[in-house]
């Protein structure tokens, strides 16, 4: 209850600097949030604009950083909605993605679901991350990052595997940021190496 | 708790009327539910001194009951309480009591019920197809026309049409009981002894409520399978979950509701072992397939030579090339890594954007010279595993893990660590249309004892005659190679090669074709141990 006069005034603009305060934090928590789902890097200076004849051409350490920054947003939010988001999984993948693993071929998000509904729950560590942005000339201008990591993972609490993945990321630029799923991932099992 | 005591059957006996059909006696063993049906019975009827006839097999809870009509039988089932020992050397408790008429044996039809039921049966039997059709048995009209109520959801009833199979046809390979309003399974439990042969089953459209009740019947070496339209379906989130279920109960299972099912689960893969030679894990085309082949061949080759400049040519002149070992470089084991920690760019532990950038190798000089650097190898092919897993008109995308030796000569012997590896490799084609690499990433750790031992297995050939000694290495390699892959032996894989120019690609083409064509005799096929 709002009481008139000044006091009123007081408790008034005092509850709506409160209430301003409470909105920029729970904007920002949700805006975290949403990113989350989505592997999200900002975008690089003269990619926003395409065929502007005053780009100039960018530097190759700024792809690399982009590339890098890129796979380890990528690594983070990739396994952790692998393992405690199953559902939300593909939602990283582009339409026509392709996955194989151990050997075996899933492509399309119709096939990716039911994969990854049948694959059993699963506890991911990765030890090693690596990535390079891959070449123009063989991705036709389409900013693509290559990833791979390894670790080791169980499934449904049964015993530890080494694997190994691979992964070629896009990027879908806007103006406002570069969104990155997935185009191709390869994964493999791969007890070689000693703990 | 119940406590069961052991009465007397004989001492009951005194009480009854000789030949009376009410002398029942009920046999429980506590906890049968852990064992497997069959087990039990055959334990228990080989156990016994008496032969009987049991009757009603079923779980209560975690009992295990069953019953005889036969004094002597349960006086000598008494007998073997506490005998018979399970699989993990538990003594299996038998009780018998006196007992009422078991459920399916009352309200038995009758002789004139059962002839018409076995002519209505008959009916509905199909001989060629072996499959016996009782959908909707209720309202047959044959059986309402003599009055015959036949709810198959009661075991009287059930238990009447089983026994008419058993004695007619008990070659059955298909049973259809659909839309009869069956709640349970109990009644079909004995149709693994009465008709194991059936394939295929239909239980559509009743009422079953949950799959456990497949657990009645799971003896059954089911192929096909109709379950849709039973409350059941709806207790599972999504069909791949239900279908996994369902083949829990029947393993040979490859059609459900109508529909085929998909290659083993997931579950199986898991647990397979999974490391196949470079021959059988691509996916792709054929012609890729011998492009990658020959690729990672001549990469190889000049890898493993002392001349790895040359393998400038193979690279683009903006190439990447990138090496990391997993895991933590302060771990001791790693240490014989050095020659590769230095280079090592895991971000997981370098987070500097700086050394990131510069411990990416970039331009194919720079690569060269990176990899000039390492240690000389020896790469064994045998042990590659190869996965192309993207490509385009333009691009080839491809993984191959493997082992590799270190060649270190020490007193003209050559020893050294083996190394495990993968490599990811992207080639794309330039104007020129020739392929070269423009992404090169690479991990290499310790392999495991395994590898090392079963690594560099197949021998290098020694000549066998004298045309062979002037092969060169790369040569020699290629016949080993070509040898395994196309299963004849290293003289006649040697003829083959020498006659297309030692153009594999081109031998393996003309083998094949050869092969077609029958024109391979017999003793060019060798066995490879």
């Amino acid at each position: 209850e709002i009481l008139p006069g000044e006091n009123g005034r007081r408790k008034n603009s005092v509850c709506l600097a409160g209430f301003t305060i409470f909105l920029n934090i729970w904007s920002s928590y949700s805006r975290g949030n949403r990113t989350r789902e989505e592997v999200v890097t900002p975008p690089l200076p003269q990619q926003s604009v395409s065929g502007s004849p005053m780009a100039m051409p960018v530097d190759f350490k700024t792809y690399v950083d982009q590339a890098c920054r890129a796979a380890e947003e990528f690594v983070n939010i990739y396994y952790e909605t692998m393992d405690k988001r199953r559902r939300a999984l593909t939602r990283l993948y582009l339409d026509k993605a392709t996955l194989i693993w151990n050997g075996n071929v899933v492509t399309g998000l119709d096939a990716l679901t039911n994969f990854f509904e049948v694959l059993p729950s699963s506890e991911f560590q990765v030890n090693m991350l690596d990535c390079q942005p891959v070449h123009e000339q063989a991705t036709q201008a389409q900013t693509t990052v290559l990833v791979v990591t390894s670790g080791t993972v169980k499934f449904d609490g049964n015993r530890q595997h080494f694997f190994n993945q691979n992964f070629l990321l896009t990027a879908q630029t806007t103006p406002h940021n570069t969104v990155w799923k997935i185009a191709s991932d390869c994964f493999r099992f791969q007890d070689w190496a000693t703990t | 708790i119940k406590a069961y005591q052991n009465r007397t059957p004989e001492r009951l006996m005194e009480n009854t009327q000789d030949g009376n059909l009410g002398d029942w006696f009920k046999i429980t063993v506590p906890y049968g539910i852990k064992y497997d049906k069959t087990w039990l019975m055959n334990s228990i009827q080989s156990h016994c001194s008496v032969p009987f006839t049991p009757v009603d097999f079923h779980y209560v809870k975690h009992l295990a009951q069953f019953f005889v009509q036969d004094a002597s039988a349960a006086s000598a089932l008494k007998d073997i309480n506490y005998k018979i020992f399970d699989e993990e050397n538990q003594k299996i408790p038998i009780f018998v009591n006196t007992s009422a008429v078991p459920y399916s044996m009352c309200n038995k039809l009758e002789p004139e019920k059962m002839e018409q039921l076995k002519l209505t049966i008959s009916k509905r039997y199909d001989v060629s197809q072996k499959a016996l059709d009782l959908h909707k048995l209720r309202f047959d009209p044959d059986l309402l026309g003599h009055d015959i109520i036949i709810i198959l959801n009661r075991r009287n009833c059930m238990t009447a049409i089983l026994q008419t199979i058993k004695k007619n046809i008990p070659e059955l390979l298909s049973l259809n009981l659909c839309k009869n309003k069956l709640c349970q399974l109990d009644g079909l439990s004995d149709i693994i002894q009465i008709a194991p042969t059936i394939k295929t089953l239909n239980l559509s459209k009743n009422e079953l409520k949950s799959a456990r009740e497949l657990d009645k019947i799971k003896g059954l070496k089911l192929e096909e399978l109709w379950l849709q339209g039973n409350p059941l379906c709806n207790t599972f989130p999504n069909q791949p979950t239900y279908v996994s279920a369902i083949r829990k109960y029947f393993p040979n299972l490859s059609r459900l509701d109508g529909q085929d099912l998909p290659p083993p689960t997931v579950t199986g893969i898991v647990d397979m072992d999974i490391i196949k030679p470079c021959k059988e894990s691509f996916k792709g085309p054929e012609t890729l397939k011998n492009l990658i082949f020959q690729f990672l061949l001549h990469y190889y080759l000049i890898y493993d030579s002392e001349d790895r400049e040359s393998l400038l040519s193979a690279y683009h002149e903006e190439a990447c090339f990138s090496l990391t070992v997993p895991y933590n470089s302060e771990d001791p084991a790693l240490s014989n890594l050095c020659e590769y920690l230095k280079d090592n760019r895991n971000m997981k532990n370098l987070k500097d954007s700086d050394l990131r950038f510069q411990l990416l190798k970039h331009t194919k000089c720079e690569i060269v010279n990176s990899l000039c650097v390492f240690p000389k190898t020896q790469h064994d092919l045998n042990s590659y595993v190869v996965d192309l897993w993207a490509h385009t008109e333009i691009m080839l995308c491809f993984s191959v893990s493997g082992v590799f030796k270190e060649v270190i000569e020490v007193e003209r012997k050559s020893q050294g660590s083996v190394r495990a590896f993968t490599r990811t490799f992207i080639l794309s084609s330039g104007s020129n249309s020739s392929m070269c690499i423009v992404n090169d990433i690479l991990t290499v750790g310790n392999a495991r004892t395994e590898e090392t031992q079963s690594a560099f297995s197949i021998p290098v050939p020694t000549p066998t005659f004298s045309s062979l000694s002037t092969l060169s290495q790369e040569q020699q390699e290629m016949v080993q190679i070509f040898s395994i892959q196309s299963g004849i032996s290293l003289q006649w894989s040697q003829k083959c090669l020498q006659d297309n120019e030692w153009n594999y690609i081109k031998a393996a083409q003309v083998f094949a074709t050869f092969k077609t064509q029958g024109k391979i005799p017999e003793e060019a096929f060798k066995q490879i141990s």
